[in-house]
């Protein structure tokens, strides 16, 4: 096929470049605008890190070199730290099942109890872990239980809503193939969509285990064990060369369980 | 048995079923033919129930099982459980968890019964279209169905085993099944269908 070119001459001037509209130009006022109540709000000043350049320059030679004295019982506070992050992430497997499978669509009809579970769901997300483990610290004392239960408590939140969407995109078909043999809800989602999206969901568990890992550092840090219960120890009492050791044996942990993870999702295919 | 009188539907103002009738007995193979649009899929799908009709009967003796084009098995799964799946609406939910040892005999039958039962541990998504279509069928064995409506059961498949297929549905019809398949090839339709039911674009 050829295409004829325009009959008349005067289609044949090239368009005129067009500004952006009003709306685009006040968009960006907006964003400029926050941008400097931010900027004043956090009191962001670049001059005043230069400054005191000489508070860090002393707490870096001070950290310098590593207390490596202290290795041996930093790598059993990051093995405690990685045993928060495996219990907060398994214990919360059955309450983040159970909410997603009424969370879906795909396995819940009735939009009042889909609702509900997708309301314990963002209640439980929107708390961050930092703060369930400030509660549970007030309940069960300092140390790593707490930290546990706090990774239990967030982490249910989160992976019940990504396990939720991942059987939300789980294919019709299936479903409806056993809706004709005349299954009931249940039965569809154990023996359609459950089988058809667990190599999604033990992607996104692992992807979790590896998030809250280095969660249950920062939850250490409010007195609920482990690696980052030490870190902080070692910040209060100046011991800065503690520190960076245990910053070191945090490096390393991080690094493992990332690659760990992401060598048994990509086996997984997911 | 299935009869199907003064069926109606419409999706959003657009009516795709205008008064539609259908009566198959036990047996007979009937071929449903017409354009894109003619609600030949949504006539079946009213029948098992995916859709709800606006008005008309339907009237089914015993249990009305379904194929689709798309074969809608579970790939993860094995052909074995695929099939025990089609047991499911005569189980209660505790004895569902695990396929129970009865069903399994007689999923293993009905593999047998469509010439797969060598691959019945074998996971659908490695088996060809032609074989996950005889799965499916098995699947609507096991359901115990005494009609099996195909929608487009053989559009995706190449031509042996579109012809496998077929052969298939007639003689489940020539057991006194009553078959009725929605087909895109007039060809197809002639050489097997007992019947064939032209439908129109409303």
């Amino acid at each position: 096929m050829t295409l004829a070119p325009s009959q008349s001459n005067t289609m044949r001037t090239v368009p005129r470049r067009r500004w952006p509209s009003a709306a685009v130009w006040v968009t960006v006022a907006v964003i400029l605008a926050v941008h400097v109540l931010a900027w004043q709000a956090t009191e962001f000043s670049p001059a005043a890190l230069i400054a005191g350049w000489e508070g860090m320059a002393d707490f870096l030679a001070e950290s310098l070199p590593p207390d490596l004295s202290v290795l041996g019982k930093s790598l059993e506070a990051a093995v405690i730290t990685l045993y928060i992050g495996l219990l907060g992430t398994t214990f919360s497997i059955p309450s983040a099942l159970v909410l997603a499978l009424l969370a879906s669509r795909a396995t819940t009809s009735a939009a009042w109890a889909q609702q509900a579970a997708r309301a314990v769901l963002s209640f439980l997300r929107s708390v961050p872990d930092v703060v369930f483990a400030l509660i549970f610290v007030t309940a069960v004392g300092l140390g790593p239980f707490a930290g546990v239960l706090a990774l239990v408590f967030h982490n249910t939140g989160v992976m019940g809503k990504l396990w939720a969407e991942a059987m939300d995109e789980s294919d019709r078909g299936p479903r409806d193939a056993l809706r004709v043999t005349g299954a009931s809800g249940p039965q569809i989602a154990l023996h359609a969509v459950l089988p058809t999206v667990l190599p999604s969901l033990a992607g996104l568990l692992l992807y979790r285990l590896d998030v809250n890992v280095r969660s249950s550092l920062v939850l250490g840090l409010v007195g609920a064990g482990g690696i980052g219960f030490l870190i902080n120890q070692s910040i209060k009492l100046f011991r800065f060369d503690e520190m960076v050791t245990h910053i070191l044996v945090v490096l390393l942990l991080v690094v493992v369980v990332d690659q760990a993870s992401a060598l048994v999702r990509k086996r997984l295919g997911a | 048995m299935l009869a199907v009188r003064g069926l109606r539907k419409s999706f959003g103002g657009r009516t795709v079923l205008d008064g539609f009738d259908l009566r198959v007995e036990p047996g007979e193979f009937v071929a449903l033919l017409g354009p894109n649009g003619s609600g030949k899929s949504t006539a079946l799908r009213c029948v098992v129930g995916l859709e709800t009709p606006d008005g008309g009967e339907i009237d089914v003796s015993g249990n009305a099982a379904m194929v689709f084009q798309k074969i809608h098995l579970v790939g993860r799964r094995t052909a074995l459980d695929n099939v025990c799946s089609g047991a499911l609406g005569r189980l209660p939910l505790r004895r569902s968890l695990f396929c129970p040892h009865d069903v399994r005999d007689e999923a293993m039958r009905c593999l047998d019964r469509v010439g797969l039962a060598d691959r019945a541990l074998d996971r659908c998504a490695r088996l060809s279209g032609g074989q996950q279509q005889r799965v499916a069928i098995a699947r609507a064995l096991c359901q115990r169905a005494s009609v099996i409506l195909a929608d487009e059961p053989v559009s995706a498949l190449d031509p042996q085993a579109a012809v496998q297929v077929m052969e298939l549905l007639v003689d489940l019809a020539g057991e006194g099944m009553t078959v009725v398949a929605v087909l895109h090839q007039p060809e197809l339709a002639r050489n097997y269908a007992h019947r064939i039911v032209e439908m129109v674009a409303q």
